[in-house]
């Protein structure tokens, strides 16, 4: 199963040691990015739930920089140790809980063995304990010997009620984690064994404490809470953590000299710096701890002079910041943000040298307006998805490659995260051939004043690069809202349907002026306008040989022609206004789909019309969330939501939905699909490239869904037969720039083709005389290349036997 | 990475006008010259017949108008004495290749001529039976001989000194009402006339009949030799035609772009940049229609129209490029003038002093004078030179400005202040969008409130607005109310206002009265 579309900023990402790459945590597996170009070049696959956690192995000399190993731990409670450079699994750990966190304070400090042998590895883990049914589980964090691959049985540091993400201090001597009002602070002893006891430090809030972070040196503590103040405690834990340490034993219990700590926490001093207007969720110490990183909801990354407090900004990043890590290479660091994009960071001046974007996560605020479509839109011929984002921007998204394409502002306005939503991009459409696209922003009145609804037609170069505004038609529909755009499949007409009533079909001319031929005009003109009996009209759809336009009209669906605008005919009633309408690739077949959106409709139905006979050809009880139909046959796909009572027993939670396959001929589905999170999803046929996906060879057509987290799974509609991939990764391009060009930039002339082929890393089928060529620094790592070489020679003798 | 995005107005539905090409930029430029614009001498009471300009600069030109010619210097444009000696209109001038003598024919048959500097009287050369009202000099060298045509179909080659007719031209059967001479052989020469015919004179070879005839199939109005001497230009009834003559009378083009009578044409010339070189010949005509078009002949292309309020009957164009004169049938003189790029360059009689301005022996800089920290800001960058970018600011206005700061009253002040509806809705509408336009308005002070209220009584009728501001107002007079009552000077505001919309209503009444007898209408025409 071919899926993608995963968050990138669920948890923090992971540099390597030479910061080469940036290891992310996306779902069930670690995509490892080159930070040079912003490419995918690795994945590592093999947990089988969510990922929580992905350390990398720190460096201790200069010569073990360029060691790729990492440790990470999942949902499905294992942990597990990697070599990410093959990238190849070395070690797996089975625990047998649920983890939602790791650190492994060892690996920060080095240890000097003096027996030779390596002492034991331990990691400290925030641990599910899932129990039966009904009961709530329990949480703790626990430690792990990782050498021994077990649980250390009686240490229990903390028992907690909600899953806490353990902080590390940078060097390695403090855990950490924050729970509701109050910090809990371990210190690690330097010889860490398996029976060894622990010192901790409570720190008291009388907010709820979002984030901390430890001071790279010395005992300084911060923490973010709800309101967005930044609370600074130093000296943590001088009482309880020195008292081992005798050599310094000032006792400093007198409770005046301590300004701002909370009674009987253990600490000097406590300072409070309050910016952020809402909850600070990102708070980092640069490495040499003269500075303090914070960020929150309004997209700026704030710089604290951690003596004087004084403040310099990083402001526009325009989502809200979620994490901040800095990478061994002190030039570069990054920051994660809400809509899935993660920033590279060049640092001391914190200019942004790229992005990495994964595919723009529904907003928040986008529900609040039920009905307002915003559900992505596929370009089916080029395997496209265009999702509307909260910055009034559309992202084209290649289902195929799993990465962003290009961004298109639609509507030329500075976004602020955090702002309520008051303009937005409702609705998106591509043409067929995706030449064309058509946006629908509205502003939403202030008091009943001043609300627009624009329609906008933009004209989409090749390979979706540029993009541009061809035609701004400003209430299309008076103030209406528009409900539904559809382009004819044959080109240069489009119609737009509307809740106010009517319809209206716009044509694509191109104006020669009179005087001077050469300069050409071309934009999108009214064509003709229709309505039927006043009725709002829900959608619109042409047929596939664009003679037949048919406008859902409230309950009943009105077939016109587009090019006259004269009504054909009217069929159906249907009980509850029509929300879907597909005529089905070449057949006469037409499906719709009716349900009462908002509350929960009673009777919902789809609904298969022979157009020949202009009736019901058959009808299903099914709430349908999204329709689409294969471009050649009469098959179609639905994606139909079970019923909310329905879900009365709570295993088969995961499997509320489904994707059904019909041929319209017969009321039979061909297969099924169960899905999850079906609100808010999409479906569609998209055409494939054989050389892109190898499925079977009898169609070039896959099923794709979305679902409402916008995470997508291209399915074979018609075998059993799983789409295997290979993803086209990019090596990793190793011409780093140093000396002259780092300083002065590349030499014009120069060009480094040879080191540019990009060399397969993925099993091909060339003989072994092609693997090994090219110069040896570029080849592939050697465990790759055997099993290539290996798998070369078996191909030949199997070529010999036929 | 964010940016910031200027609040702009709506756009507007463009009208199909397009940038203006170099060529009607050029042909735009020629304005009519401030200081002359107001000086009645311009215009005359009756039709301005024919216009010429001297071959010699400054290039004065005349006009025929009535029974007097008047003569316009070329450099001020200013009129010199009129020539005022006829019997009867004058219909017909000339200038002799050097520019010195200029010929008239007038409605009595004959043809006068004149020293064009000192206007006195030289010649009379009677012989035509009727009016003349065609008169040309050769173009090339000759001094000694013209041609003239007249209404009893005759074309006269006169030899001025004796004041002889040398050659009578038969072969027209109707008026001659235009002629032209070649621009290259001083021997040929073309006339045109009302029995639609062109004929071709060469005086060397015969002296009875035509070289070559052509037919304009319409009475002919105007013939022009275009400058290379083998085409020739005839107009007549709605369009002009172009003939090579050396080809054997062939017809090329036949433009046919004006609406009414073609009346004359003139060459005229397109300069870019300057020397010869880039100076590409037009044919101006003028029509009854009152529009001059620009031909290229080239190209066989109408490459621009102007519009003139009256019927036009004369056209000339300064051969430096740098006047353009038409003449209307109500006597006005439409002068265009181009400005000179070169201001220094002057003639004085025939000669010509530059006067050079950088001179060579030119001081260096030094740093003790203030140019120095100057030198090179306007340099131009060559073609060769690498160009690095800077890069562009965004213009912000003041309410830009403002509204990144989100002071949004302060905002929406300013831009009240600027007086441009357009960007006032824009700033309103980006209020609405950040929901803080009631508050906004609930925060004006009472100055401001003025301000406001201004605004919406001049624009909150106005159709393009009136969406987001008839409500506005609503909202305006709800909120503020108390405010209001106690300011005389807002409730004058207000009283316009209520008189404005009473009068809006008034006008959506009968329309919407007009509506109603319409539909019926529209009604029964879709049915049947």
């Amino acid at each position: 199963m071919f899926t993608g579309g995963k968050s990138f900023v669920s948890l923090p990402p992971a540099f390597s040691n030479d910061a080469k790459r940036l290891l992310v945590c996306t779902g069930n597996t670690v995509s490892i990015f080159s930070t040079s170009t912003g490419l995918q070049t690795c994945e590592l696959e093999g947990h089988e739930a969510q990922v929580t956690s992905v350390i990398v192995v720190p460096a201790t000399n200069p010569t073990s920089k360029v060691l790729c190993y990492c440790w990470t731990s999942s949902l499905d409670g294992k942990i597990r140790y990697w070599d990410f450079a093959a990238p190849e699994l070395m070690k797996t750990i089975d625990i047998r809980f649920r983890i939602h966190s790791m650190v492994i304070p060892s690996l920060l400090h080095p240890r000097n063995d003096s027996t030779g042998k390596l002492p034991d590895l331990y990691a400290y883990i925030s641990t599910e304990d899932v129990k039966q049914e009904g009961k709530p589980s329990s949480f703790g964090i626990q430690k792990c010997n990782l050498t021994k691959s077990r649980i250390v049985g009686g240490v229990t540091l903390a028992e907690t009620r909600k899953p806490g993400h353990v902080t590390i201090s940078p060097s390695g001597k403090y855990i950490g984690t924050c729970e509701k009002r109050k910090l809990r602070i371990w210190e690690i002893p330097a010889k860490d064994s398996e029976h060894v006891g622990y010192k901790k430090v409570r720190l008291h809030h009388t907010r709820s404490i979002t984030t901390m972070a430890f001071h790279p040196t010395e005992r300084v503590v911060a923490a973010g809470d709800v309101t967005g103040r930044i609370l600074l405690w130093r000296g943590v834990g001088r009482e309880t953590f020195s008292n081992s340490k005798s050599s310094n034993g000032r006792m400093n219990t007198d409770g005046e000299d301590r300004p701002g700590v909370r009674d009987t926490d253990d600490a000097d001093s406590c300072t409070t710096w309050h910016w952020h207007s809402s909850e600070v969720n990102v708070l980092f110490f640069s490495s040499d701890g003269a500075y303090l990183y914070s960020g929150g909801k309004e997209g700026v990354l704030v710089v604290w002079q951690l003596d004087t407090g004084k403040k310099k900004f990083l402001p526009r990043i325009g989502s809200p910041l979620l994490y901040f890590i800095n990478s061994p290479d002190p030039t570069l660091s990054s920051i994660s943000c809400a809509d899935n994009q993660i920033q590279l960071l060049r640092m001391p001046s914190m200019e942004i040298l790229r992005s990495i974007s994964g595919i723009k996560l529904p907003s928040s605020h986008m529900d609040m307006y039920e009905g307002f479509g915003s559900v992505v839109v596929f370009n089916p011929t080029a395997g496209l998805i265009a999702v509307p984002a909260e910055n009034y921007r559309v992202q084209f998204y290649s289902l195929f490659d799993d990465r962003e394409i290009s961004q298109v502002q639609i509507c030329e306005r500075n976004h602020q995260p955090g702002d309520e939503i008051t303009v937005k991009v409702n609705l998106v459409a591509l043409s067929r051939d995706g030449s064309t696209m058509c946006t629908v922003e509205t502003r939403l009145p202030e008091e009943g004043i001043g609300s627009l609804v624009t329609l906008k037609f933009w004209v989409c170069g090749s390979q979706k690069k540029q993009v541009s505004l061809s035609t701004v038609i400003y209430e299309p529909h008076r103030d209406a809202e528009i409900s539904c755009i559809a382009f004819r499949p044959t080109g240069n007409m489009a119609v737009s349907s509307s809740h106010g009533g009517d319809f209206k079909v716009w044509v694509h001319r191109h104006e020669l002026t009179p005087k001077d031929e050469t300069v050409q005009r071309s934009g999108w003109k009214c064509h003709a306008v229709g309505s039927y009996k006043k009725k709002p009209m829900s959608t619109a759809a042409f047929s596939s040989d664009g003679s037949v336009l048919a406008v859902a009209a409230d309950k009943v669906i009105t077939l016109w022609d587009p090019d006259r605008n004269t009504l054909l005919a009217v069929i159906g009633d249907s009980l509850e206004p029509i929300t879907n309408l597909t005529f089905i690739g070449k057949s006469e077949y037409l499906v719709s789909a009716s349900a009462s959106r908002g509350s929960k409709s009673s009777n919902p139905q789809l609904t298969v019309w022979s157009m020949s006979k202009l009736c019901v050809a058959w009808s299903y009880r099914l709430d349908i969330e999204a329709i689409t139909c294969s471009m050649d046959d009469s098959t179609f796909a639905v994606l139909a939501r079970s019923k909310p009572n329905g879900s009365a027993d709570e295993s088969s939670q995961h499997a509320e939905d489904m994707i059904l396959l019909f041929n319209a001929e017969k009321a039979v589905p061909l297969s099924v699909w169960f899905v999850s999170k079906a609100q808010g999803g999409g479906l569609s046929f998209v055409s494939s490239d054989e050389d892109k996906v190898s499925g079977t060879k009898a169609t070039d057509e896959v099923l794709a869904y979305i679902n409402g987290a916008r995470e997508y799974v291209l399915l074979n509609p018609h075998s059993e037969q799983d789409i295997s991939r290979q993803r086209g990764f990019t090596n990793l391009d190793d011409t780093d720039t140093h000396g002259y060009a780092s300083v002065y930039g590349e030499l014009p002339e120069f060009s480094l083709k040879a080191d540019q082929t990009a060399f397969p890393s993925m099993p091909s089928g060339k003989t072994w005389k092609g693997i090994f060529s090219g110069p040896s620094h570029a080849l592939p790592p050697l465990p790759k290349l055997c099993s290539d070489f290996l798998e070369s020679l078996l191909e030949r003798r199997s070529g010999v036997v036929e | 990475m964010a940016e910031a995005f200027p609040v702009k107005p709506k756009l507007r539905p463009t009208s199909s006008k397009l940038t203006p090409t170099p060529e009607a930029k050029y042909w735009r430029s020629f304005k009519i010259p401030k200081d002359i614009e107001t000086t009645p001498s311009k215009s005359f009471t009756f039709p301005i017949n024919s216009i010429a300009f001297s071959p010699v600069a400054p290039h004065d030109f005349v006009a025929t108008h009535s029974a007097s010619v008047s003569i316009f210097s070329g450099k001020t444009l200013e009129p010199k004495p009129t020539i005022s000696s006829f019997s009867d209109t004058a219909a017909a001038v000339s200038f002799r290749c050097d520019g010195k003598l200029l010929a008239a024919g007038d409605l009595t048959g004959t043809v006068h001529v004149f020293d064009a500097n000192s206007r006195s009287h030289l010649r009379r050369l009677k012989g035509h039976a009727a009016a003349v009202r065609s008169v040309s000099y050769p173009r090339a060298a000759d001094k000694l001989h013209l041609f003239s045509g007249g209404d009893d179909s005759v074309v006269k080659y006169w030899d001025v000194t004796t004041e002889k007719c040398v050659f009578n031209l038969l072969g027209h059967k109707d008026y001659v009402r235009c002629g032209d001479a070649s621009p290259i052989s001083d021997e040929m020469f073309v006339s045109g006339s009302y029995d639609h015919r062109v004929r071709v004179w060469d005086v060397r070879v015969s002296n009875v009949s035509s070289v070559m005839e052509l037919n304009h199939e319409k009475p002919v109005e105007s013939v022009l030799y275009l400058p290379s001497g083998g085409l020739i230009a005839t107009a007549g009834g709605n369009f002009v035609k172009i003939w090579d003559v050396i080809g054997g009378g062939k017809l090329l083009y036949s433009m046919e772009s004006h609406i009414k009578t073609v009346t004359a044409l003139c060459m005229g010339k397109v300069a870019r940049g300057s020397g010869e070189e880039a100076e590409e010949n037009r044919i101006l005509s003028v029509a009854l229609d009152g529009y001059m078009k620009v031909f290229d002949y080239a190209k066989l292309k109408i490459t621009h129209s102007l519009r003139f309020p009256e019927p036009l009957l004369s056209v000339g164009f300064s051969p430096d490029c740098s006047t353009r004169v038409i003449g209307t049938s109500k006597g006005n003189l439409y002068i265009g003038r181009r400005k000179a790029k070169v201001e220094s360059e002057e003639v004085v009689g025939g000669m010509q002093w530059k006067i050079v301005e950088d001179d060579p022996g030119r001081k260096v800089l030094r740093p003790s004078y203030f140019k120095y920290f100057q030198r090179g800001q306007n340099l131009k960058p060559s073609e060769g030179d690498y160009l690095i970018k800077r890069r562009k600011k965004v213009k912000m206005a003041e309410f830009d400005k403002l509204l990144k700061k989100f002071r949004h009253r302060e905002a929406l002040v300013a831009a009240l202040n600027r007086r441009n509806p357009e960007s006032v809705v824009a700033v309103m509408e980006e209020l609405v969008a950040r929901k803080k336009l009631m508050k906004c308005v609930s925060n004006l002070d009472t100055e401001e409130l003025a301000l406001l209220l201004a605004f919406l009584q001049k624009y909150s009728t106005m159709p393009r607005y009136a969406g987001l501001l008839t409500r506005l107002a609503n909202k305006v007079v709800e909120l503020r109310a108390e405010d209001i009552k106690s300011s005389d000077q807002l409730r004058s505001y207000i009283r316009n206002l209520k008189r404005d919309v009473e009068e809006e209503i008034r006008i959506q009444q009968s329309l919407l009265e007009i509506q109603g007898i319409i539909s019926p209408m529209l009604r029964i025409a879709a049915r049947s």
